[in-house]
């Protein structure tokens, strides 16, 4: 068997990727080791409503909630109200990642990827140093599958990442641990996604409720793993839950667990292999988020191997183009975010009341970290120091945005 | 006396993949949509056990 790529994983960056590269007129397979795509969901669902200008997908059945903004709670529960109707806004809908994965699949097998599940990568094939394929596991029996391209699609854990030699292992700082619940029968939802801040409430995380229409939302935590304990995250989730009286007649739909890359980019280019998504730390790391990322660089992977085939230059220099595209935009506002975060670690939790407190009233022209920042610094010039190296990097990130 | 090495119970094992990317040894991978600790790699440095949401991996003694 013979593909021009492999691509391993199925979420939104591998099936975008292979959406793209099969236009270009390249020969995708898509391996899924799950048996259904999207499920087990393992995902807060929120994403930016910029989806809306990339065609990527069709009708509405993925939409869950169309949100009016942002509410972000600082530990004593002050409330920063970002309403929606503002250009640049980060929060927009609340999907069915289920079907919303299905949707950016179907898409693919229409442009002609071909897709595998219940099929596990278990290493790839080498030729001296050269990948030429991928060895896969379909049930008990195993098997090759050559190839010109790998496509390292698969998440957090990434081992096709390992397997290369990418810098993919995570220190604990640099990870998010997860668990949601969704549930029905909330009372008194507004359409807003709720964020609550505190170390006490998730360490060098958040709560979020992210409501998806009838009564049910997602209420879930992310806490940061050094800061973690065995099973802490879902002890302070439900300590959430227990103290809030909207929930005191919910009725869980589903639990979870996730983990999310909240590191700086990583290199995502060697010679025949490419990463993309999650395992390419493409997520913002002071929201988490990263489908968006998915999307756009999911696109500009596989046009770039769509040039790759038809030039049949497999090269790392040839790929580059990739990785230089994605860290030039999307990669230093990530950069620009880790930093924010780092710094954000250091604010104790009355810093961040204090802060609330002055931007309460505040009308946000944008609804980016980088608009809430400014407003931040307006009213505490002292922030200034501490941010002073953030200030560089955002205004080369506005310059390159030019 | 031998260090205690990670074990996942897979009743409790949601299968998020964090434990997997904060491994500084690359002894743990997926297998069944579980996560499964491979013994003989697993240094018993324990990041695992503080990373997991829901406490599904813990400590074992090795006979």
């Amino acid at each position: 068997m013979k593909y021009d790529v492999v691509i391993i994983g199925s979420g939104p960056a591998g099936s975008v990727t292979a959406r793209f590269a099969s236009e270009a007129g390249a020969k995708v397979l898509v391996v899924e080791r799950r048996a259904e795509i999207g499920v087990p969901v393992l995902c807060g669902e929120g994403i930016s409503r910029k989806i809306d200008e990339w065609d990527m997908l069709e009708g509405d059945r993925w939409i869950a909630g169309k949100m009016k903004g942002a509410k972000i709670f600082s530990p004593d529960k002050t409330c920063v109200t970002l309403d929606a109707d503002m250009a640049g806004n980060e929060t927009g809908y609340v999907v069915y990642r289920d079907i919303f994965d299905q949707e950016l699949a179907r898409r693919a097998m229409e442009s002609g990827a071909k897709y595998m599940m219940n099929t596990q990568a278990i290493g790839l094939i080498k030729d001296k140093d050269k990948i030429v394929g991928v060895k896969l596991r379909h049930f008990d029996n195993e098997f090759d599958v050559k190839c010109d391209i790998v496509v390292g699609a698969d998440g957090v854990e990434s081992k096709v990442g390992k397997w290369a030699g990418f810098k993919t292992t995570l220190k604990p700082k640099d990870l998010e641990t997860c668990c949601q619940y969704t549930f029905s029968n909330i009372d008194n939802l507004e359409e807003y996604c709720e964020f609550y801040l505190g170390k006490e409430i998730a360490p060098g995380g958040y709560i979020w409720v992210f409501p998806k229409g009838d009564g049910t939302a997602n209420v879930g935590i992310g806490i940061l793993a050094s800061l973690s304990e065995a099973g802490l995250a879902k002890k302070l989730l439900d300590d959430f839950i227990s103290n809030d009286e909207r929930l005191k007649n919910a009725q869980p739909l589903r639990f979870l667990t996730g983990a999310v890359p909240v590191s700086n980019p990583i290199d995502s280019v060697q010679d025949n292999i490419i990463l993309v998504g999650d395992s390419a730390r493409q997520v913002d790391p002071i929201t988490g988020g990263g489908l968006t990322h998915c999307l756009e660089l999911g696109k500009i992977a596989g046009e770039v191997i769509g040039k790759a085939v038809k030039e049949k230059n497999f090269s790392k220099d040839f790929l580059m183009e990739y990785q230089k595209s994605w860290k030039e935009t999307i990669g230093k506002k990530l950069k620009r975010n880790y930093m924010v975060k780092e710094i954000m670690l250091d604010m104790e939790d009355k810093t961040f009341n204090m802060l609330a407190d002055s931007l309460k009233d505040v009308k946000f022209e944008e609804i980016s970290t980088l608009g809430l920042i400014k407003a931040m610094v307006l009213r505490h010039p002292t922030l200034l120091m501490k941010l002073r190296p953030l200030m560089k990097i955002s205004q080369e990130t506005k310059e390159s945005d030019k | 006396m031998a260090k205690p090495k990670a074990k996942v119970d897979s009743k409790k094992c949601l299968s998020c993949g964090g434990c997997i990317s904060v491994c500084p040894q690359d002894a743990i991978s997926m297998i069944g949509m579980k996560a499964l600790v491979d013994e003989k790699k697993c240094i018993s440095c324990a990041i695992c056990i503080r990373t997991c949401p829901v406490g599904a991996i813990s400590g074992e003694i090795q006979k």
